[in-house]
């Protein structure tokens, strides 16, 4: 969206920038200082200054003119001008003159950009590439939806409100960078074997400036906002409020990491709950708020709102689902798995299995194999057997105890269903972390057990595809499984200019595969990176005879195209059989929160 | 979490360290990143491979040990279970739910009581014996069958270049 168009913008570095406003700003300067120092001017500042005080008639006019022409004249031949008196006049004039002002303004900017530098060096070091394309997509994302609330929303219509507005939203949307920083960050130190007790301790440090300098923004949003008019007042207290909660969340991130609490256990699951139910929550009054303040006809400002509204319930229903279904989970978990006894945990000298870590408490499933709680509970959930001994875990093992937990997730599956059918998929989440699960599982749907091509039906965006793919394969086997008929929809075939400019793209990393199989997995997932992800995963198979059946694509299920392919050869005579007897249709599974 | 895969994968390079198994050396690229490892693989003794170096890549995902890893030769390998792009195709490799071929058991694939040292291992046992039936590379599927003379050859030039003599 806008971000695509904006990234190719050509922006200058933070050297010739800062360079350039400074050279900006001494001239306004020279410019500012040559026109007060004029006695002229001086003259005529005075009279107006005078004349508005005064409101005289014009009498005295040309009497007062000629005192300040000569008091001013012998201040600067006698070289006792006050300095401060010179730098006040140089800042009123700057301020009034338009083209000054903006010089001004982007000075501010520049230093903000300084600041914004040398925090990032003193703290982040030099960013990971993955961490500088994050903070770039916040960025313009910020920008658009602000640039939507002041214009769309607010509808602002003077220069002074505008330049107020601004100003907010740059110190904010500095703080939310910062903010997304600090937990990109977190999750990367987190995974790395060696760091330094100091990139904690900065990272925390910088955690704190963020909680001041929004508590301080909070205030000025008071002192400014509040005799404006409430609804003024709260929007700007929501996107502050939004920050804290996020920092506040990386802080408690960091407290339960200290506390080495396990991602599954409660505490850490409630924690994390609680801060993403009040952050969607904060979220999705504010855009409320914003669609009945402006109260607007369909323009696009609504259409927008609109749009991150429905994004918003999407998240918090995933988020509701994926609360149920982790209930469901350890209820079942708890009933079926009895804890071990003292004894036997301590006459199995073996460490967890699953993280090879010594147990002081573990589950002990029905083959007496004991694990960890947590590691146990993160491992049924992509397969019910046991890790050790591979045995089915049998759900109908305690009959009613199971009934409630599968209920409530054929509940969710159900849910899950109805998503599909309504339409796109929910948006990705919010923060798709790869660390930390409670981030990245916002899609309880995802495509399982897929006959060779289900994975690559098609979908709305590349990375809702890739983030289906790369789910794919969890589901809990021992909960009820939807097979469903996808009715496929039929979309428009791709331009060939198109198609050719991917296949390019996509045989430069694999000159192995011929441009007929790559032109026709394109027309069908009609995106470079899912193909891509296709061939890297093994859905594609490998390269093809010299002289591929031409199969106008389109006319064929994925399927036939696959064994058109692969005709002709007698390798694939068996798992061409094997292929035929799998309709292509699409199994829907409901999936438990990896916790 | 990845705090726990961290613990995970330095308790096994530890393992691997202290006590290394036959013929097999693997770690961290760099003590940076331990979700990337490589490997070195000598070919089995008594095999076509015998002799040869072979460099492999491991990619652990932030989840493991419940999702496997992903393995890759990074030189040339002509085996039925390797790709053309050195993806090796071992049951054990594949997740749970994940059975591309559609004949595997759920028992042979992967589980967290898997490690790096049993992957390896099994690698080197496909080495030795290739399951012609998972056809990753059909050209060699066909000549271990049809024409081992052949296959034995190609293998052997293999070998040489791992080792980085010219081809006889
Ligand atoms: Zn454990
Ligand atoms: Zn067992």
């Amino acid at each position: 969206m806008p971000v695509a168009l904006v990234d190719r913008l050509p922006l200058p570095n933070l050297k010739v920038y800062t360079a350039g406003s400074v050279l900006l700003l001494s001239v306004a300067v020279f410019h500012a200082v040559s026109v007060t120092s004029d006695p002229n001017w001086r003259a005529h500042t005075s009279l107006q200054r005078q004349k508005v005080m005064a409101g005289e008639g014009d009498a005295d006019v040309v009497k007062v003119m000629q005192e300040v022409r000569t008091s001013s004249l012998n201040m600067s031949t006698n070289g006792t001008r006050n300095l401060t008196e010179q730098f006040v006049e140089v800042m009123t004039f700057m301020m009034q003159e338009p083209l000054c002002m903006w010089t001004v303004i982007n000075i501010a900017y520049c230093g903000l950009a300084l600041f914004g530098f040398v925090v990032q060096r003193l703290v982040f070091g030099r960013l990971r590439v993955a961490e500088a394309q994050r903070v770039k997509d916040k960025l313009w994302n910020f920008v658009f939806y602000k640039f939507i609330f002041v214009f769309g929303v607010l509808n602002v219509q003077y220069m002074d409100e505008v330049l107020l507005w601004c100003t907010w939203f740059t110190l904010l949307g500095f703080l939310h960078l910062l903010a997304q920083l600090c937990k990109d960050r977190f999750e990367y130190l987190s995974s790395s074997p060696n760091t330094w007790w100091w990139a904690h301790a900065r990272l925390l440090g910088l955690l704190c400036f963020i909680q001041v300098a929004c508590c301080c923004l909070l205030a000025g949003a008071v002192l400014a906002g509040l005799p404006a008019t409430r609804d003024t007042f709260a929007f700007m207290a929501a996107e502050c409020a939004l920050v804290v909660v996020g920092a506040l969340h990386v802080a408690a991130r960091y407290v339960l990491q200290a506390a080495s609490v396990d991602a599954a256990e409660p505490l850490a699951y409630y924690t994390h709950l609680c801060f993403d139910s009040v952050a969607l929550g904060v979220e999705l009054a504010h855009v409320v708020h914003m669609v009945v303040y402006s109260n607007m006809l369909v323009s696009m400002a609504s259409l927008v709102l609109l749009m991150q509204l429905r994004h918003l319930l999407h998240a918090l229903q995933a988020r509701l689902r994926r609360h149920r279904l982790y209930t469901a989970l350890a209820s079942h978990m708890s009933r079926n798995y009895p804890m071990a006894s003292k004894e036997e945990v301590e006459k199995n000298q073996d460490n967890c299995a699953i993280c090879w870590e010594p147990m002081k408490e573990a589950r002990k499933l029905p083959c007496s194999h004991l694990f960890h709680n947590s590691c146990l509970c993160q491992w049924v959930q992509q397969d019910a057997s046991c890790p050790t001994c591979r045995r089915a875990l049998d759900a109908g093992a305690g009959a009613g105890a199971g009934a409630g937990a599968q209920g409530a997730a054929a509940g969710a599956g159900a849910g899950a269903l109805r998503l599909l059918d309504d339409g796109p998929p929910p948006p990705p989440p919010r923060h798709p972390g790869q660390l930390f699960h409670f981030d990245a599982c916002a899609h309880v749907a995802v495509w399982g057990a897929p006959p060779p091509d289900a994975g690559r039906r098609h979908m709305e965006s590349d990375r809702l595809a890739l983030l289906y793919l790369s789910r794919r394969s969890r589901y809990v086997s021992w909960l009820p499984s939807f097979s469903v008929e996808v009715t496929r929809v039929r979309m428009e075939p791709l331009a060939g200019s198109q198609i050719d400019a991917m296949v390019r793209q996509v045989q430069a990393m694999f000159p192995q595969y011929g441009a007929g199989v790559l032109a026709a997995e394109l027309a069908h997932t009609r995106s470079a990176a899912l193909t891509i992800d296709n061939i890297l995963e093994g859905r594609l198979p490998p390269p093809p005879p010299p002289t591929p059946a031409p199969t106008p694509p389109g006319l064929y299920t994925p399927l036939q195209q696959l064994l058109t392919v692969h005709s002709g050869r007698s390798e694939w005579s068996q798992g061409e059989s094997l292929l035929k007897n799998k309709t292509p249709t699409c199994i829907v599974f409901t999936r438990m929160p990896n916790v | 979490m990845a705090g726990s895969a961290l613990r995970r994968l330095m308790a096994e390079y530890k393992q691997l360290t202290i006590n290394p198994p036959e013929g097999i050396i693997a770690g961290p690229v760099n003590e940076e990143n331990f979700f990337e490892w490589e490997a070195l693989i000598t070919g089995p003794e008594g095999t076509c491979f015998e002799g040869g170096i072979f460099p492999a890549k491991l990619i652990f995902p932030p989840d493991y040990p419940l999702s496997p890893p992903k393995m890759q030769f990074i030189c040339e390998m002509f085996h039925p279970n390797i790709y053309a792009d050195g993806r090796v195709c071992i049951s054990i490799l594949h997740a749970p739910g994940d059975d591309p071929m559609g004949y595997e058991s759920s028992a042979e694939r992967w589980s967290p009581v898997q490690s790096v040292e049993k992957i390896l291992l099994s690698v080197v046992s496909m080495l030795a014996e290739p399951n012609d039936e998972s056809g990753a590379n059909v050209d060699a599927a066909k000549m271990w069958r049809e024409d081992r003379e052949q296959f034995n050859k190609i293998a052997e030039q293999l070998v040489r270049k791992t080792l980085g003599l010219p081809p006889p």
